[in-house]
């Protein structure tokens, strides 16, 4: 089984748990979720799906300038944004733990 | 940072934006707008060249395209969903709007009505200009004073053609960058253009009726409208106090005056007849001051009249 396909359908969750710990920026985020083990996390996914989570209204933006470098596109989890990653984290964990239970009767069986 | 990184990027975005070419503008430029920071971030801390690391500019574009794009994974989205009956609803609506515009297109000479309509938007943005400076006019000053064609404040037509002015420019602005507002910014503006509808809607049908009425309000249908509406017949009375039969009465252009009501009581019988009187009054029984009977040669004045009603005293036509 293809990791990059299971992360397809759990991308959306992993960035918003990235981002439980604090706002950051695009570059950021992908660090973490790489730093937590998700290594075939690819660069345009992390950004594309902070487009949409932020287009779907569960994130709030803005620049913070830098001297050295870029300016920084900050993300942060607004209201909406929490109550979705506890939301889709209850669904994850369900499904999770079902999909534990079934492997474990097939080892059984 | 040095110019070949600063090349290297410039190059890579535009070869993302190049695949990226069929999205409308404004998502591009959202997809895009991070890219940049990112590859500058990377080209700081690898060596390696940016499609080492990231793969192709195409290949980063379709995977930024399918991330983007739809809710990808099994997580329903409570936002969206609780709209979901009106995005049906709306769908439909675009359904029919779609087939209408194919089959009024040709009508007009257009393969579809909306590319008609999208040449007009132009003078759709001179005119929300305009709409906005009247508001703007009207609810600054509009309420004391009559509203006019032109957005007057304090009664100057110079502060008004340049309210017109302004607005325009502004309207027109908008206009041209509309894609680039986004969240509240284009929310406001759809609200504002609402507003603005329905203000011109009423000022439309308010106007309408002011210059329809101004034909009859001044024959006065109403009451008060008019000071002689209560009138039903004339009395001409002499310099010597005596009634004069058979008056006619003529306006400045030589057209006879037409005024009262042609029909007498008769006080006795109480029958509503229609007068014999070839002037005014048209009842001269209903004389309101009694005067001296009307000898030809009378030598009467109000001093000597007679204080007895006597209604048949003055009818020489009868």
């Amino acid at each position: 089984m293809d990791t990059t396909q299971l992360l397809k359908g759990v991308l959306d969750l992993a960035v918003l748990a990235a981002l439980r710990d604090g706002d950051g920026y695009g570059y950021d985020i992908l660090r973490r979720l790489r730093a937590a083990g998700l290594d075939e996390v690819g660069d345009a996914s992390v950004y594309g799906t902070l487009r949409r989570l932020f287009a779907g209204g569960f994130l709030n933006t803005y620049v913070v300038p830098s001297d050295e470098g870029p300016h920084r596109k900050y993300y942060g989890l607004n209201a909406a944004g929490h109550a979705e990653l506890q939301r889709s984290g209850k669904v994850w964990q369900g499904f999770a733990s079902t999909m534990d239970d079934l492997l474990r009767e097939r080892e059984t069986a | 940072m040095n110019s070949t990184a600063q090349d290297e990027i410039t190059d890579y975005v535009e070869r993302v934006r190049a695949a990226l070419a069929d999205l409308p503008e404004a998502t591009r430029a959202e997809l895009l707008e991070d890219l940049p920071e990112h590859l500058a971030e990377i080209r700081a801390e690898d060596t390696v060249t940016l499609t080492d690391r990231l793969g192709t500019p195409e290949a980063y574009a379709a995977e930024l395209r399918a991330t983007a794009a739809a809710f990808v994974g099994g997580f329903p989205d409570p936002p969206k969903r609780r709209f979901e009956p009106l995005l049906a609803a709306r769908a439909d609506v675009m359904r029919v709007l779609g087939s209408a515009d194919v089959r009024v297109g040709p009508l007009l000479g257009y393969p579809k009505a909306s590319d008609f309509l999208q040449l007009l938007r132009p003078a759709w943005w001179v005119l929300r200009g305009y709409l906005a400076a009247m508001a703007l006019a009207y609810f600054v000053d509009g309420q004391s004073t009559q509203v006019g064609l032109l957005p007057r404040i304090g009664n100057s037509t110079l502060v008004a053609l340049v309210l017109l002015a302004g607005c325009i420019v502004v309207s027109v602005a908008i206009g041209r960058r509309r894609f680039e507002l986004a969240g509240w910014k284009r929310l406001a503006l759809y609200g504002g253009t609402t507003v603005l509808v329905f203000f011109a809607i009423g000022g439309f049908f308010s106007a309408d009726s002011d210059v329809r009425d101004t034909g009859y309000s001044d024959v006065g249908y109403s009451s008060g409208g008019n000071p002689y509406d209560y009138i039903q017949d004339v009395f001409v009375y002499d310099n010597q106090g005596r009634p004069v039969p058979g008056a006619r009465l003529f306006d400045q252009d030589g057209q006879p005056i037409t005024i009262g009501n042609a029909y007498c009581t008769d006080p006795d019988t109480g029958e509503v007849d229609h007068t014999r009187s070839m002037g005014y009054p048209y009842c001269p029984d209903a004389a309101p001051f009694a005067s001296a009977r009307p000898e030809p040669t009378a030598t009467a004045t109000p001093d000597e009249a007679t204080p007895a009603p006597t209604p048949t005293s003055a009818s020489p036509s009868k």
